[in-house]
């Protein structure tokens, strides 16, 4: 097992860093760069943190949603398996939109809690 | 200087010297240019702001310059048309002064055209519109600039603009987002459920298109204390829908956070429909709800596309690395568009 700092505190050092000292120490367009290179830092660093977690979440509501038989499938494979399904012009059944609607607003506001916490403070017009 | 710098095409100095060389040829007088500065720039072109001294008078002026003819979106002699065609019109746009399309002078082609002086990045444009309060009358100007560039007659077009006046805008749009999708380095089925939620709403193409700009939005425009100055980076351009011109700006992306703003944090869809509607402009809702999901999946599509170019050595840039991990803010904006009933 490593010694501290742990992944997520060493990932934090970085992006203060970054969004600090070499902040304040560069000019121009690389001051752009920096910033977002710091913000990506700390989206990895939210992601070492709940990415686990999201993703067996995820392929619980793929699973209910596509049903058990394709319980064996990795969480891509269950991604490619939905948007085939969206892709398939039959009709879906009475209800199913809106449980496919629900279940990836619920997937989307998790991947934002990693990549832009509070853009989902927002529920449309 | 990577090429990621667009400011890498030329230094100041030679700047100056090639922008002097060109207008001393063009106008037959002496020209000299100083207090030459960078705007903000693009990724793709350079915006130099400068003054002229001519005959003993001193005229504001800027000029936009591309780095090399190859990254051009539209040729910019016709980009440079398409501003004077809409100035004819009626759409306030800086008043183009010439086109240059040999790379000798400053390194790219480029056009000069007449500096308005006002602010243009949206932050600042936001926090103006928070003290002076004027954000509903720019919302009403944009809404007003768009039917004036609508009502043109698409017979003024000039030659090579892209599209044609009977393209059929929405089953074009439609190919090309599904084609997108399907490019997608990840399976998302957010982005399939936005793509079944525009077929299955697939509206009426428009009776005839219309020289759109495609890109008005805070950020792309000027304003005053008074209001709306000009409406810039008319590169987009190209025949189209005008209610997807119209959905453009109300996307979320250019409210900076103020989401009760829905036209670039600036005013609400009230005043801008009301602008458009009394410059004669058609408001179709159907349309306009069709596109502004389109718009907002297709842009969605656009950052997955940045970061396949980073991704696969195209064009290494943190930034368009980190565009990868914004795709999922589109699709969440577009879902909270197409909420079933």
């Amino acid at each position: 097992m490593q010694y501290r700092p742990d992944a997520t505190e060493l990932l934090a050092d970085v992006a203060a860093l970054l969004d600090g000292e070499v902040l304040n120490a560069v000019g121009g367009p690389l001051q752009h760069r920096v910033r977002v290179a710091a913000n990506l830092v700390r989206i990895v660093e939210r992601e070492v943190r709940a990415g686990a977690a999201n993703d067996a979440a995820e392929r619980a509501r793929l699973i209910e949603l596509l049903g058990p038989a394709d319980g064996d499938a990795d969480l891509v494979a269950l991604r490619a398996q939905l948007a085939a399904r969206l892709d398939d012009p039959t009709p879906l059944l009475a209800g199913q939109s809106a449980a496919i609607h629900a279940a990836l607003v619920v997937t989307v506001r998790a991947d934002l809690a990693i990549s832009k916490p509070s853009y989902d403070n927002w529920d449309g017009e | 200087m990577t090429a990621t710098d667009p400011s890498a095409a030329g230094t100041i100095d030679t700047t100056a010297n090639g922008l002097a060389r060109w207008l001393t040829e063009a106008w037959g007088r002496a020209v000299d240019v100083s207090g030459l500065r960078e705007s903000s720039a693009g990724a793709r072109r350079r915006n130099v702001l400068f003054d002229a001294r001519v005959d003993g008078k001193v005229v504001a002026l800027a000029a936009t310059i591309l780095p090399t003819a190859e990254i051009q979106i539209i040729d910019v002699a016709i980009e440079a048309a398409v501003r004077s065609v809409a100035e004819r019109g009626g759409v306030p746009v800086p008043h183009v002064h010439g086109v240059c399309t040999d790379d000798g002078y400053v390194g790219g082609p480029f056009f000069i055209s007449d500096r308005i002086e006002g602010d243009t990045i949206a932050r600042r444009i936001l926090r103006q519109a928070a003290a002076t309060g004027h954000g509903e009358i720019v919302v009403n100007q944009i809404g007003d600039a768009l039917a004036r560039l609508h009502a043109i007659d698409p017979s003024e077009a000039p030659p090579g603009l892209p599209g044609t006046v009977d393209m059929q805008p929405i089953t074009t749009a439609m190919a090309g987002v599904t084609e997108a999708v399907a490019g997608l380095l990840r399976p998302e089925p957010a982005f399939s459920y936005g793509l079944r939620w525009l077929r299955d709403n697939l509206p009426d193409e428009p009776a005839s298109c219309r020289i759109i700009h495609t890109d008005v939005r805070n950020g792309n425009i000027i304003v005053g204390p008074e209001g709306l100055r000009a409406i810039l980076d008319w590169e987009g351009s190209r025949f189209g829908d005008p209610m997807e011109d119209v959905a453009w700006p109300c996307t979320r992306m250019w409210r900076f956070g103020d989401d009760d703003k829905m036209i670039g944090g600036l005013g609400g869809l009230a005043p801008y429909r009301a602008g458009y509607e009394a410059a004669g402009g058609v408001w179709n809702e159907e349309r306009f709800r069709w596109w502004r999901v389109l718009v907002t999946l297709r842009w969605g599509t656009g950052l997955a596309g940045q970061t396949a170019a980073h991704l696969d050595g195209r064009f290494r840039s943190i930034v368009m690395a980190g565009s990868g991990r914004r795709v999922i803010e589109l699709a969440y904006d577009m879902l909270q568009l197409v909420k079933p009933d």
